[in-house]
């Protein structure tokens, strides 16, 4: 049997897949914190725990992400747009165009039916339009970030945001929490704020469908019910969003894999 | 009868008052916070006391700022742009292009004849604001007041590579942690600042003398870093923060004197100091 693992450090979040015959063995997300490299083995370790498989098991390690050089024990590193591209592609051979809106950045991608990325645009000169600016605001509304999706969703009344910047935005939040807006509502307006940050984006590169969104954004029901509604199209989302390129450098690491073994 | 001028600047950050007749005879700054329509009154009563004058003897109000519609005793609401051009000609005469660093926005400003001509401003991102360096100052654990005053003690300047102030405060963070020294890293930041603000104003034609006015401009490290870019000396009023205050109040100075020269009779508001119930 061959193993193949792939390990996304992200700027927020590190994940881990291993696959054997291109079927999830077992995965793993924990918070990257300060130190990359001990994240890279945290939760590679778990990841393998949950296998039940130990790292000399492991015939090819793909690394993805922000933090990718830090993974010492990988085989090679491969950009995450790569990685998203395929993993995407694995779980939606017919998305075309692919929105992942990440920690720090959020990227749009074009994905061809041979799931190679076409190009791309990335957000990262500005937190606005990344998954930070929900953090930001988590953070002043002093809620969980996993329940602002459905706290968002009992809006009744969606408070409209006069800004894009982060900074500005949870400035305004705390104005409107003192006005009496409900944290529902202030909520439903960020959300339709990040949305047209998004839409921008990726109507720059020029919609196909169909349309995949992936990232930790993916799991913010009221972000995805915005962007929904801002592109006026339904978006395929993956039972686990986080975990795509991570994913997707497992599939690489196993044709590198098969690739080295029809060699010898 | 002495005719007496009231100006209020309700910015996001500050809030200035200022009393004229002629030379400035009262003001008081301060915070605007979330409670800034109570805030006017209080502001404006604290300069009358200060003055020593009953609002009835104030011949005029004039409101300006982000804030100028929260007054709800002003006589009349003028823009920030036009109160800044005002201010800067009274205070330095002969000055061609204001840059006001304001707590979240910045402004260039062109003048001709001390009348303000053309305008370019950034309200849409904190980073060219006040409030980005506010945010540093946080994360790094100094006082807004000392940043200048340390940057000046620098020894190599840091890159900062962020332009978005969410990211900047994390590169500072990370940088401090590495052990880059505090003013150097200030340093950085009022590079990084000065960078954006130049390239904002460079899209009007910027002709000397230059003032620069607001609350950035009580920085003194920001000021070098402009000055380094424009490549001479700037002006800064005697108080940066009080310029649009003391413009509405010359502005209302000016109103009421064409009113008395037409013969028209000044309009005004009941001279009452009440809070605004806007936007309950």
């Amino acid at each position: 049997m061959v193993y193949a693992a792939g390990i996304d450090i992200g700027s927020a979040f590190s994940k881990a897949v291993v696959i054997a015959e291109s079927k999830i063995i077992s995965y793993h997300v924990i918070p990257s914190g300060g130190n990359y490299k001990l994240a890279a083995d945290q939760v590679a370790g778990e990841a393998l725990t949950k296998a039940n498989l130990s790292f000399e098991d492991i015939d090819y390690t793909v690394a993805t992400g922000y933090g990718a050089s830090n993974v010492s024990f990988s085989n090679q590193v491969v950009t995450d747009i790569s990685c998203q591209g395929r993993g995407i592609f694995y779980l939606f051979p017919t998305a075309r165009t692919v929105i992942d809106v990440g920690g720090q950045f959020t990227k749009v991608f074009k994905v061809d039916d041979r799931g190679r990325t076409t190009a791309f645009l990335l957000s990262e000169k500005c937190a606005a339009g990344s998954g930070r600016f929900l953090q930001v605001i988590a953070r002043v509304l002093q809620i969980d970030l996993k329940d602002i999706g459905e706290l968002s969703l009992k809006s009744q009344n969606r408070v409209d945001f006069n800004t894009g910047c982060a900074v500005f935005a949870e400035s305004e939040a705390i104005s409107r929490i003192a006005e009496g807006a409900s944290k529902e509502d202030i909520l439903a307006g960020l959300h339709r704020t990040l949305a047209a940050k998004i839409q921008a984006m990726v109507e720059r590169l020029g919609i196909e469908p169909d349309c995949a969104l992936a990232g930790g954004g993916a799991k913010d029901i009221g972000l995805v019910k915005s962007i929904e509604e801002r592109l006026g199209l339904g978006l395929l989302v993956p039972e686990e969003p986080q975990i795509v390129a991570a994913l997707g450098a497992a599939l690489i690491a196993e044709e590198k894999a098969a690739s080295i073994e029809v060699c010898q | 009868m002495t005719e007496y001028f009231a100006g209020l600047d309700i910015g996001s950050t500050m809030t200035k008052v200022v009393i004229m007749n002629q030379a400035i005879l009262a003001s008081v700054i301060g915070p605007t916070g979330p409670e800034h329509r109570k805030l006017a009154n209080r502001v404006m009563e604290e300069a009358l006391a200060k003055a020593n004058l009953p609002f009835d003897d104030i011949t005029y109000v004039v409101a300006t700022g982000y804030g100028r519609i929260s007054v709800p005793f002003a006589d009349k609401q003028i823009t920030e742009i036009s109160c800044h051009a005002r201010g800067v000609s009274y205070l330095l005469p002969g000055v061609r292009t204001v840059i006001d660093i304001g707590g979240q926005d910045c402004k260039g400003i062109k003048l001709s004849n001390g009348w303000a001509v053309d305008f370019v401003m950034n309200d849409k991102c904190a980073a060219g604001t006040g409030r980005f360096l506010e945010v540093m100052a946080e994360g790094l654990g100094v006082k807004l007041d000392d940043m200048g005053r340390l940057s000046l003690t620098a020894k190599n300047v840091a890159r900062i590579s962020s332009t978005c102030t969410v990211f900047a405060e994390q590169e500072v963070v990370a940088k401090l942690s590495e052990g880059v020294p505090l003013p150097d890293i200030i340093a950085g930041l009022h590079e990084a600042i000065s960078v954006r603000i130049y390239s904002m104003v460079s899209r009007l034609k910027i002709e000397r003398e230059v003032a620069l006015t607001g609350g950035g401009a009580k920085n003194i490290g920001l000021v070098k870093a402009l000055e380094a870019k424009l490549g001479y000396s700037v002006l800064v009023p005697p108080e940066p923060l009080l310029t649009g205050a003391i413009g509405a109040a010359l502005l209302g100075e000016d109103i009421a004197k064409q009113a008395a020269e037409s013969g028209t009779p000044l309009l005004r508001s009941e001279r009452r100091l009440r809070e605004a119930t806007f936007f309950t």
